[in-house]
């Protein structure tokens, strides 16, 4: 049955892309709802059909001004309520155009029937048909579009968000309304239900950058509702947190936990730390170097240390003895022999470098370990995702919330590095991996310097997609982000906006109801724009299967830092669950608080196979990796089994 | 179909004089004003409307005006306080050429016939030769018959068939069986005949909102006799005497004060909303003009 009737007159025509039509009042119709118009056989017996998506709606009465409601009421409004006749009253409205269909030749839409599109109709109307065949299926379920009793299932194509036609997802939203955490996380659970095996693995890397909203990703919801769960199976998806999960945080600055609000210790299983010693730190020195600290000059000092000085064994005339630097410690040691020697020698330059340059580039790199303490280490220990063992449908969390910017700058800079080169490679492990990075204005903003974190993100947006990086990210304004970062997202959602973002040109093309409809969303209700939809689509998504960070930082609440032995009682009972409080006051007794968390850090990085012996033979001096047997690594690292202890 | 003139409906016409009529007292020994007794209440179940559209289309030769006419009649009943159509038969539209037969010519005439609906706007005694200006009036008259005509046909048709009362707009003196029917409601909006005599004008004229005069019938050599009264809808005003004024007619059998209160308080009930943008909305019902706006919708 229509629900509808097209109409256009010469001052409201209908267009290829626009038109109007007409329903009972009562209809369920609104904006966002998608409707199918059949117009009347051609000459030649043709049968044209529309599909469009609602984008305005009026009504209006045969009033000419209100002054003559005013009138008929005597000025009393409980008059106008006893009226025995209602106003002629109509609903117009506007859609735009979704497909046509044959598509050509494309012309106005014919003056037709209008109806509620069915799910066929659904499917045709937002060219799904074309990804949801079957043998050829790469559909990743976004959400439900709803209208009336009908619930439709909408569809991503994965070739057009994981790559390679297009590729990488953008979600806009106002803090405070869980939408785009919520979003990214039902989002990462589709796709890993319905990535296609012939397209290969997938695995996701996701920052924390806030409070404990993404802490919990392998427990299971507690909120989900009955509407919920009929949506996981409308959409073939399971109702449960995520499998595999891993969590890496750096240190706290006084290194007894890991800057986690997941401390609590029900939950350190799969909580390991982020630690880099100096060899991974110097890659990424232009992170963490404002340009006016690295001019041309102290550039090619720091690219002599890298490559002549950094883990070889190094001599000059100047030096007293032979260094091998493998941490910020051998550096500072070398940098100081180094400007000694110099000043015995009242040189001013040494290898072309003048002496206020050597001073300036060790001041700054020195610095680093200090301005990233917890996440830089003096000593050179290191520990570090597992690039080149990722597993599919896994998802590393990396927590960056506690760090401080200038950390959260070099986290974000090489672990996406290191993606980037193993997935160029094919050594990472898996053939996709999802970045996921909130407060997107923050790292690319639109404005501002053009810093070494906007420079990369520029660079996935614009060329990840034939490698398998694929970057999801949110921000709150979408307007003040880096408009290449956002134009190379082929997937754009919006959570409820803010009326002021809304008025910014970016949001020009939306027809004003959509806008205010944008501006006044529920909760698990989303905007979608895609590249196979001619018109965004409203969907509705349900509640995350994971624990809130909320409800998560209720039932397992963060643990104050604890005391240096329990620290390392902790941080070892996760390799050897013999190992006691106890035991460890004993082992450290009267040694240094940083050799001790010196000694857990190699530990940690080691994974020997006797943790207590190991463990003790750091306080007894350096210890060597033959000679203790290196247990079989969970997350091995890259490199490992080299002879260098260092290595990784 | 029609032609670029202005509807012949529009053109300035000799009026018809303005006059007075006695009208033989039904309520009492004389017409007098009352008040209404009791509240406006909800009693019309139905509208019934007709409009008239005519245009000269072409000039004959010897300056014969070949006139389109549209003539069309409806009734829109009223349901969860919305006008809808009550059924197919009660919506008729006509559309013919209105020619004069015997100025046009035998010939002419067929030649015209093969095409279209025709109307001859002669009598059969009327004999030439006719002056074009009152061949023009004289096709503006056969349109207007049509109109009454077909405005007979749905009202005996609701008469017949409908429940409840029809607000006719317009007498129903003329309105065949459906003038002795207790379903029809006429409501005159014009008066260039007023059924009062010298005495009984003031007292008309000064009606106050909310009053009416006693019945009185009316009655025509061609038409029935009815009970009629007048009843003022809206004060005057700043407007003129006649502003807010109607004449009802009701069958006469069954016209007591009763009736006529109970009438007029429907009629009372229906000044909301206001037919603005109407001029003739002092007088006129919302319903009215939701019909008569209905009629232009579906004959254009």
């Amino acid at each position: 049955m229509p629900i509808g009737r097209v109409v256009a007159t010469e001052r409201k025509p209908n267009t290829p892309h626009e038109f109007h039509f007409w329903t009972a009042l009562d209809a369920p119709v609104g904006i966002g709802t998608i409707v199918r118009v059949e117009g009347p056989p051609t000459s030649d017996g043709r049968l044209v059909t529309v599909y469009g998506v609602v984008v305005e709606g009026f009504s209006y009465t045969d009033l000419q001004t209100p002054l003559h409601d005013v009138l008929g009421a005597d000025g009393d409004p409980a008059g106008a309520m006893r009226a025995p006749t209602d106003r002629t009253e109509i609903r117009l409205y506007t859609a735009h155009a979704l497909r046509h269909v044959p598509d050509e030749p494309l012309q106005p839409v014919p003056m037709g029937s209008v109806h509620l599109a069915s799910d066929a109709d659904v499917a045709v109307a937002l060219r799904m048909d074309g990804y949801l065949r079957e043998g050829q299926r790469t559909a990743i379920p976004v959400g439900v579009y709803r209208s009336g009793a009908m619930q439709s299932p909408i569809y991503l194509d994965a070739d057009f968000l994981l790559g390679p036609e297009a590729a990488h997802l953008n979600i806009s939203g106002v803090s405070g309304l869980a939408t785009k955490t919520s979003a990214v996380e039902w989002l990462l659970g589709s796709i890993f239900a319905h990535f296609p095996a012939q397209k290969g693995s997938v695995a996701a890397v996701c920052f924390n950058v806030k409070g404990p909203d993404l802490c919990f990703l392998d427990q299971p919801a507690v909120r989900l509702d009955d509407a919920d769960r009929a949506l996981y199976e409308a959409m073939g998806v399971p109702a449960e947190p995520f499998r595999d999960v891993e969590y890496f945080a750096p240190w706290t600055a006084r290194g007894h936990a890991l800057a986690t609000l997941r401390s609590n210790e029900a939950l350190a299983h799969n909580v390991h730390p982020l630690s880099w010693g100096l060899r991974e730190v110097l890659q990424f020195a232009e992170v963490l170097l404002n340009k006016d600290d690295v001019d041309a000059k102290a550039d090619a000092l720091i690219d002599f240390i890298r490559e002549r000085v950094v883990n070889q064994e190094f001599s000059d005339s100047l030096l007293e003895r032979a260094h091998t630097v493998r941490s910020f410690a051998d550096l500072e040691q070398w940098f100081r022999e180094l400007l000694r020697g110099m000043e015995g020698r009242n040189a001013e330059t040494w290898r072309t470098h003048h002496v206020a340059t050597i001073r300036k580039v060790r001041n700054r790199l020195t610095n680093i370990s200090t301005r990233c303490r917890g996440l830089v280490t003096d000593d050179g220990t290191s520990n570090d995702l597992p690039f080149g063992a990722f597993r599919d449908r896994a998802v590393y969390v990396i927590d960056v919330a506690s760090s401080e910017e200038d950390a959260q700058d070099l986290i974000f800079a090489r672990v996406v590095s290191q993606l980037r080169e193993q997935l160029e490679r094919r050594t990472l492990g898996v053939d996709h991996v999802v970045v996921f990075v909130d407060e997107l204005n923050k790292y690319a903003p639109s404005d501002g310097p053009d810093t070494y974190v906007r420079q990369m993100l520029l660079d996935i947006a614009e060329r990840g997609r034939y490698l398998g990086l694929v970057l999801f990210a949110a921000q709150q304004f979408r307007s003040q982000v880096h408009r290449r970062v956002v134009g190379n997202c082929g997937t754009a959602l919006f959570g409820r906006m803010d009326m002021d973002e809304l008025a910014t040109p970016g949001y020009a093309t939306l027809a004003p109801a959509t806008r205010v409809k944008l501006s006044t969303l529920d909760k698990g209700q989303l905007m979608v724009r895609h590249p196979h939809f001619a018109q965004p689509v409203f969907v509705r998504f349900p509640r995350p299967a994971v624990l809130s960070g909320r409800e998560g930082m209720e039932r397992y609440p963060a643990e104050p830092e604890p005391m240096l032995e329990v620290a390392v009682t902790r941080s070892l009972r996760a390799l050897d669950p013999s190992v006691t409080l106890e035991w460890v006051k004993q082992a450290i007794v009267a040694a240094p608080e940083d050799d001790v968390l010196r000694a857990r850090n190699r530990t940690l990085q080691a994974r020997p196979e006797d943790v207590k012996a190991y463990f003790r033979a750091q306080f007894r001096g350096r210890a060597l990796p033959e000679q203790v047997a290196v247990r079989p690594s969970a997350l091995p690292l890259a490199g490992a089994g080299s002879d260098d202890p260092y290595s990784f | 179909m029609a032609g670029h003139e202005p509807a012949l409906e529009l053109r300035p016409a000799a009026p018809e004089p303005p006059r007075l009529q006695r009208a033989e007292p039904l309520e009492g020994d004389a017409v007098r004003a009352r008040q209404v007794q009791g509240e406006p209440e909800v009693g019309v179940a139905a509208f019934l409307d007709g409009i008239q559209e005519s245009r000269v289309l072409a000039h004959w030769p010897g300056g014969v005006p070949v006139v389109h006419g549209t003539v069309a009649a409806t009734i829109r009943r009223r349901r969860d306080r919305t006008l809808v159509a009550w059924r197919p038969e009660a919506t008729r539209i006509e559309r013919a050429l209105f020619v004069p037969r015997a100025a046009l010519g035998d010939i002419a005439w067929e030649a015209l016939a093969a095409g279209c609906a025709l109307r001859d706007t002669l009598e059969s005694e009327d004999r030439g030769p006719w002056h074009p200006l009152d061949l023009t009036a004289r096709a503006l008259s056969a349109v207007q018959r049509r109109r009454e005509a077909v405005e007979v046909q749905c009202a005996e048709l609701w008469c017949a068939e409908g429940d409840g009362p029809l607000f006719v707009d317009g007498g129903i003196a003329g309105a065949g069986t459906a003038a002795h029917s207790p379903l029809a409601v006429g409501v005159v909006k014009s008066h260039r005949t007023l059924y009062v005599d010298g005495d009984t004008l003031p007292l008309v004229l000064g009606l106050g909102e909310g009053e009416r005069t006693t019945l009185f019938t009316v009655t025509s050599p061609r038409r029935a006799p009815v009970a009629s009264w007048y009843l003022r809808l809206r004060a005057p005003a700043a407007h003129d005497a006649l502003w807010g004024l109607v004449r009802v007619e009701v069958a006469l059998d069954g016209a007591t004060t009763a009736r006529a209160d109970l009438v007029s308080r429907w009629l009372l009930a229906e000044r909301a909303p206001v037919a603005l943008p109407d001029p003739r909305w002092g007088a006129m019902a919302y319903g009215v003009r939701l019909t008569e706006e209905y009629l232009r919708a579906v004959t254009r």
